[in-house]
C-alpha cells in the first residue's frame, strides 16, 4: 500500500504552501473540540466556561474519572455499552460468517436476489421500525433486557456483515477445501480447519463494524429499555444536554470513556477496517 | 447454511417492516394492540394537513442536503491532499488517523463536544466576540436561525471521514499511467481532474453518496441530544417526530404512518437517484 501512494503518478511537490495551509485550518477544526472534551474532563467547570477561556488547563485532576469508574452508576453505563457492542460483534459475525459461506460456496436458488433482498434491508433507517421493535420486545417478555437491545443490533449489523464476510470467502480458492474433503474431511471440518483461519483478518474486520454500530447505538437503547440499570453510554450522554444539567466536567469525562476504546481498536484494526469499508462499496 | 441467518434476518427485520405498514392503517387508544381499530388510510390523510409533519419533512431535506454535500465537499478535498506525494510516508499515515478520529464518536458523544464548543461561554464565540465579528454570544443550538445548521455542523464533522476514505480507496484504484498519459498531451491540472479523476471516482461518489443518504435521513440522536426538536420546531426531523409521536404522545398508529412515509419517501429517492445515476454512467 505505502508504495502503491509513493508511486502515485502526479508529480505535485510536496503538499505545496495553499495545500499545507488548507490541511493545518482543517486539522485543527478537527481537533480543537476532541481536545476542548479532554480538557473539561480533566478540569473544574469555571476554568470551561472562563472568559477569556483558559487555552491550556492550570488546575489538572482526575477526579471525574475517578468517579465515572468507582461511581456504580456510572459503571453501569460502561458495563452495559461493552456488553451490548461485544454480543452484537459476536452474534452478528457468528450468524454472519455461516451465512456468507452458504452463499459463497453453494449455489443456491434465488442467491443472488436473497443477498440483494439482504443489501436492501440495509437502506432501513433504525428509527423507522421502532414502534414494531418495541411492540415485539414486549410480547416476547423482552423488554428493559440486554437480550432486546442486542437483537436489534444484530439486525442492522448482520446484513452488512453477510456481505462484507461474502467478499472474503469468495477470495478464499475453493480448491483447499475440495483437497481436504478429498482426504477425508467433513464439509463442517473444511469450514472450520480450512476457511475459517484464513477468514480470522475478514472476521475481525467485521466484528469491529458490529461493535461500532452497537456501541454508538442510541435509538434502540432508547426505546427498548428504561430506567439506569441498562442504560448504556450513549444514552446517558444524549440525555445530559437537554436536561440542563450543568456538570460538564463529570459528562465530558464519560464522553473521554466513550470513545477512548474505540480510537484503541481502531489504531490496532485500522488497516482491516478500511478496507472493509471500502470493499463494502466498490462491489 | 444460510437458514439461520435468513430467519433471523426474516423475524427481525422483515416482519417489523410489514407490521409498521400494518399499524399505520390501525387508530390505538392506548399501548394494548386489543383496544385498536381499524380505519384505513386515515392516518394518511391526517399527515398531509399536519403541519408539523411537512416542517419536519423540510427540515429533514435540508438537514439530508446539507449533510451529503460538505461530507462530500470536505471529504474529498482532504482525500484529494492525502493522495498527493508526501514526503514523509508515516506523516501522512498520522495526518490520515487524525482526521479519521471524528468518524468513531457516536453521534450522541459529537454532539455533546459541539454543544460544550458552540456553547454561548464556549471557545467559539469568545473568538467571534473578541474578533469583534459579533457583539454578544450567539446561542448557536437555541436560536432560530442557527439550530438547524448547527446540526448539520455536527454532522459534517462526524461523518466527512467516511466519503474521505471511500474516496481515497477509490482515487488510489486510478492507473497513474491515465495522468502521465494525459500530461503528456498537455492537459492541465485541473483538466486531468475534471477529465480523468471525476469520471473515473463517479461510481464510488455514486454509492458513497446513497449510503450518505439513508444514514442521514433517519437522523434522530442528534436531535434528541441536543434541540429535542426546538427551538420552534426549528430542529424537528422526521426520525425524531415519529419517535415523539409513537413514544412520547403513545399514538403508535400515526407513528406508524409517519414511519412508512419516510421509508416511501426514501425508497422513492434512492430509486430515481439509482436510476438517474445508471444513465449518466452506461447511458
Amino acid at each position: 500500500m505505502v508504495n502503491e501512494l509513493a508511486s502515485f503518478g502526479r508529480k505535485v511537490r510536496l503538499p505545496g504552501l495553499v495545500t499545507a495551509v488548507l490541511l493545518a485550518i482543517g486539522l485543527l477544526i478537527v481537533l480543537f473540540p476532541i481536545m476542548w472534551m479532554v480538557f473539561a474532563s480533566m478540569r473544574p467547570v469555571s476554568e470551561t466556561f472562563g472568559t477569556p477561556p483558559a487555552w491550556i488547563p492550570r488546575e489538572i485532576s482526575f477526579e471525574a474519572y475517578e468517579t465515572i469508574f468507582f461511581d456504580p452508576r456510572q459503571q453501569r453505563y460502561q458495563v452495559n455499552t461493552y456488553v451490548i457492542a461485544l454480543s452484537t460483534a459476536f452474534l452478528s459475525v457468528g450468524l454472519g460468517s455461516v451465512a456468507a459461506y452458504g452463499f459463497s460456496r453453494f449455489k443456491i436458488r434465488g442467491g443472488r436476489s436473497i443477498l440483494l433482498g439482504i443489501l436492501a434491508l440495509q437502506m432501513v433507517p433504525g428509527v423507522s421500525i421502532i414502534i414494531p421493535f418495541y411492540n415485539m420486545a414486549r410480547w416476547a417478555g423482552i423488554w428493559d433486557t440486554y437480550l432486546a437491545m442486542i437483537l436489534a443490533n444484530t439486525a442492522f449489523a448482520l446484513a452488512i456483515s453477510i456481505w462484507l464476510l461474502k467478499g472474503y470467502v469468495d477470495s478464499i480458492p475453493i480448491d483447499l477445501e475440495e483437497a481436504a474433503m478429498v482426504d477425508g474431511c467433513s464439509r463442517f471440518q473444511a469450514f472450520y480447519k480450512i476457511v475459517l483461519p484464513l477468514l480470522a483478518p475478514g472476521l475481525v474486520g467485521t466484528a469491529t463494524f458490529a461493535f461500532l454500530y452497537g456501541w454508538n447505538d442510541f435509538v434502540f437503547a432508547t426505546i427498548l429499555r428504561d430506567g439506569h440499570e441498562l442504560m448504556p453510554m450513549t444514552v446517558a450522554i444524549g440525555n445530559f444536554f437537554t436536561s440542563h444539567s450543568r456538570d460538564w466536567n463529570s459528562i465530558m469525562a464519560l464522553n473521554t470513556m466513550a470513545t477512548l476504546p474505540l480510537i484503541a481498536v481502531f489504531v490496532l484494526l485500522q488497516r482491516w477496517v478500511i478496507k472493509g469499508m471500502t470493499a463494502g462499496a466498490v462491489k | 447454511m444460510i437458514a439461520p441467518a435468513i430467519v433471523f434476518l426474516l423475524l427481525v427485520m422483515v416482519y417489523p417492516l410489514f407490521d409498521i405498514f400494518r399499524l399505520s392503517l390501525f387508530e390505538f387508544a392506548g399501548l394494548r394492540a386489543q383496544t385498536a381499530t381499524f380505519v384505513g388510510l386515515k392516518n394518511f390523510g391526517s399527515l398531509l394537513q399536519d403541519r408539523i409533519y411537512w416542517i419536519s419533512m423540510k427540515n429533514t431535506l435540508i438537514f439530508v442536503l446539507g449533510s451529503v454535500v460538505f461530507h462530500a465537499l470536505v471529504g474529498g478535498i482532504f482525500a484529494l491532499i492525502l493522495n498527493q506525494h508526501w514526503p514523509n510516508i508515516w506523516l501522512r499515515n498520522v495526518v490520515r488517523g487524525l482526521l479519521i478520529l471524528p468518524w468513531l464518536f457516536s453521534l450522541a458523544a459529537a454532539g455533546l463536544i459541539w454543544a460544550l464548543f458552540l456553547n454561548p461561554l464556549g471557545p467559539l464565540n469568545y473568538l467571534f466576540v473578541a474578533s469583534g465579528l459579533v457583539e454578544n454570544p450567539i446561542n448557536f443550538l437555541g436560536e432560530r436561525d442557527t439550530a438547524l445548521w448547527s446540526l448539520i455542523a455536527v454532522n459534517v464533522w462526524k461523518a466527512y471521514p467516511f466519503y474521505m476514505i471511500m474516496i481515497l480507496g477509490g482515487l488510489q484504484t486510478i492507473p497513474p499511467d491515465l495522468y502521465a498519459a494525459a500530461q503528456v498531451d498537455g492537459a492541465g491540472r485541473w483538466q486531468r481532474f475534471s477529465y480523468i479523476t471525476l469520471p473515473l471516482m463517479r461510481p464510488v461518489l455514486v454509492a458513497t453518496t446513497a449510503i450518505d443518504f439513508i444514514t442521514t435521513f433517519g437522523v434522530f440522536d442528534l436531535v434528541r441530544t441536543l434541540t429535542e426538536g426546538g427551538p420552534a420546531r426549528s430542529t424537528i426531523t422526521l426520525g425524531y417526530y415519529a419517535w415523539r409521536v409513537g413514544f412520547l404522545d403513545v399514538d403508535f398508529g400515526y407513528g406508524a404512518a409517519i414511519s412508512v412515509s419516510m421509508l416511501l419517501v426514501m425508497s422513492t429517492a434512492m430509486w430515481l437517484y439509482l436510476h438517474l445515476g445508471r444513465e449518466e454512467i452506461y447511458g
